[in-house]
């Protein structure tokens, strides 16, 4: 059907009046900040209020020889890894549990899901409180089971471990709802023909569940990667990056470069270097885990 | 659901229970021992022998730390900004959505592309650039610079877009015969069409903003403006021995996220089982 050109015009009309507002609301917080990230990152000092000098690529070069930045972002790379699969594999675990027959399946899914609401301000205060090693009642537990007691996070070689823990904890409920709304969105006749042709629980699971539920797999894990790439609350909450640098991660240096050392042109290099490796890594995730459907 | 996974032999009924209680108490142990610790006494927490149960419930520290701290003010400007975002998303949200999911207009489908691409862009990589520009606008330690960087959000816009499509255009059209103006129908046929996603998009945008600790750790400065989560940092460096008294100021922050999730919690889970579905 053609509209007539008056109501086409009428709609249009409408439609730039309130888009208006949004196109301005975007380009002011998304569009420009970018853009001047990027031409920030290519000044030494403080570009942004007037106090530098052109430095060409003088910042990614600084950034790059860094060993402190490479450390840090290595150290990120072993975090967000370890976050994910960490993440992943127990709530694809959960999900398909509490996708079969039990008892208050709604409730359980409601208690597992239920820190990922809350504040990373009360998640870190409650482990730190959890975790101390005088007054906190893990070590009074461990010691109790005359088991060896440790100090969780100011130990170089436990405190990364140990936050990758904590952001496990509260990311897993979120994970593993996303995996039950994709059980469920399974055909139930596949699982049908596979038990007529004698496949077992395990056989259905490996071979029809985990393939099909790759999409939502590639999903949860760009998005956690991402997540767990610039996360600034853990380390900060945690650790401060202490011990030893121990969990000194990116986001947190990039942090530290802007607001502490005022080193802001150095610092949105560092910011862009990581928005480029985001991207790079995002790629070769949907690359890989792609690959995984197809066969 | 139930044929799925029908063939379960005792053990592995076990076993699945084993597992989920595992996780359940996981989940809840924190919790537990937040709140026991913010009804210890001094005294227990300096036994030297950390207890789970308090030998006193110790309701004193509930008051106590009032006077430690500014708390009212910190949950007052908490309220006020996310709040504040709330109401923006929820006026411009679907308002947006609409637009994008009915009406036809040159420039449509660019518009839509660079909106999703936002979606690409980490809050990290801004980060710098907004405080600058927050700064500039003389908007550092006030509500709106804690306001406007969030107050809309392509997310939310893609999602009133999914639940407005569906609605049938004929019913639009009638309206549109009748001499509705689009505002009229936007207001009068669509919007009361979007409760439930409405409820849903407006509590996850409250509770995440409820959260938020970067943005305000980074441009406010003064005591009196901080939200309850930076304000709370600020407690706990300074009282960092005392795990009773941080423990209550954690207790106060997670009650609003805590009575809004019992209340509302199938429409969390829902809306976040949908939001994974795309």
């Amino acid at each position: 059907m053609r509209l007539p050109n008056s109501r086409k015009a009428r709609e249009a009309g409408f439609a730039y009046i309130v888009l208006l507002p949004a196109i301005a609301y975007f380009l002011v917080y998304f569009f420009y900040p970018i853009v001047v990230e990027l031409w920030a990152s290519f000044f030494r000092g403080q570009p942004l209020i007037g106090q530098s000098e052109f430095a060409g690529f003088d910042n990614y070069r600084q950034a790059l020889m860094d060993s402190r930045v490479r450390a840090a972002f290595g150290r990120t790379v072993v975090f967000a890894t370890l976050g994910t699969v960490f993440t992943l594999v127990p709530a694809l675990c959960l999900a398909a549990i509490l996708s079969g027959p039990i008892k208050a399946a709604t409730t359980i899914r409601a208690i597992i899901f239920f820190p990922y609401i809350i504040s990373f301000v009360i998640v870190a205060l409650m482990w730190k409180s959890l975790l101390d090693p005088y007054t906190g009642i893990l070590n009074a537990l461990l010691s109790y089971l005359d088991l060896p007691t440790q100090n969780w996070l100011s130990t170089p070689s436990t405190a990364l471990p140990t936050i990758v823990a904590i952001t496990v904890w509260k990311d897993i409920g979120y994970a593993m709802l996303i995996y039950i709304a994709a059980i469920q969105g399974i055909p139930k006749d596949l699982y049908e023909a596979a038990e007529v042709d004698g496949a077992s629980p395990a056989q259905r699971f490996r071979r029809i569940t985990i393939p099909l539920l790759m999409p939502t797999t590639l999903f949860l894990a760009v998005i956690s990667t991402i997540g767990h790439l610039q996360d600034l609350s853990a380390p900060y909450l945690l650790t401060g990056g202490g011990p030893a640098e121990a969990t000194r991660l990116y986001a947190l240096h990039v942090y530290e470069a802007a607001f502490l050392e005022l080193n802001i042109g150095y610092a949105s290099a560092l910011s862009f270097l990581m928005f480029v490796a985001i991207l790079v890594i995002t790629f070769l995730q949907f690359r890989f885990l792609n690959r995984e459907v197809v066969y | 659901m139930t044929a799925r996974f029908s063939h379960r032999t005792p053990l592995a009924t076990f076993a699945a229970y084993g597992t989920l209680s595992f996780f359940v108490i996981l989940a809840l142990f924190p919790f537990f021992y937040m709140i026991s610790l913010s009804l210890q006494s001094d005294a227990d927490l300096s036994s030297g022998v950390p207890v789970l149960v308090p030998s006193v419930l110790q309701f004193s520290n509930y008051v106590a730390i009032w006077e430690k701290a500014p708390f009212a003010r910190f949950i007052l400007n908490s309220f006020i900004v996310a709040g504040g975002i709330t109401a923006l998303h929820l006026f411009f949200d679907p308002l947006v959505g609409y637009v994008f999911a009915k009406l036809e207009f040159f420039g449509k489908r660019a518009m839509f592309a660079a909106l999703l691409s936002t979606l690409m862009l980490p809050f990290f990589i801004r980060m710098i650039p907004l405080y600058i520009l927050t700064a500039k606008m003389g908007w550092l330690n006030t509500y709106q610079g804690l306001i406007m960087p969030f107050a809309m959000s392509a997310y939310g816009i893609f999602l009133m877009r999914q639940f407005i499509r569906p609605i049938p255009d004929d019913l639009l059209d009638a309206a549109r015969l009748d001499g509705a103006s689009e505002w009229r129908i936007y207001r009068s046929v669509v919007l009361p069409q979007l409760g439930p996603p409405m409820a849903t998009l407006g509590l996850l945008t409250f509770v995440f903003q409820f959260n938020e600790f970067l943005w305000p750790l980074v441009v406010v400065s003064s005591v009196e403006m901080r939200p309850i989560t930076t304000g709370l940092t600020l407690f706990n460096s300074e009282f960092f021995t005392q795990w009773n008294l941080t423990a209550t100021g954690g207790v106060i922050l997670f009650l609003p996220s805590f009575l809004l999730f019992v209340f509302m919690q199938r429409y969390f889970v829902q809306s976040v089982m949908t939001s994974g579905m795309k």
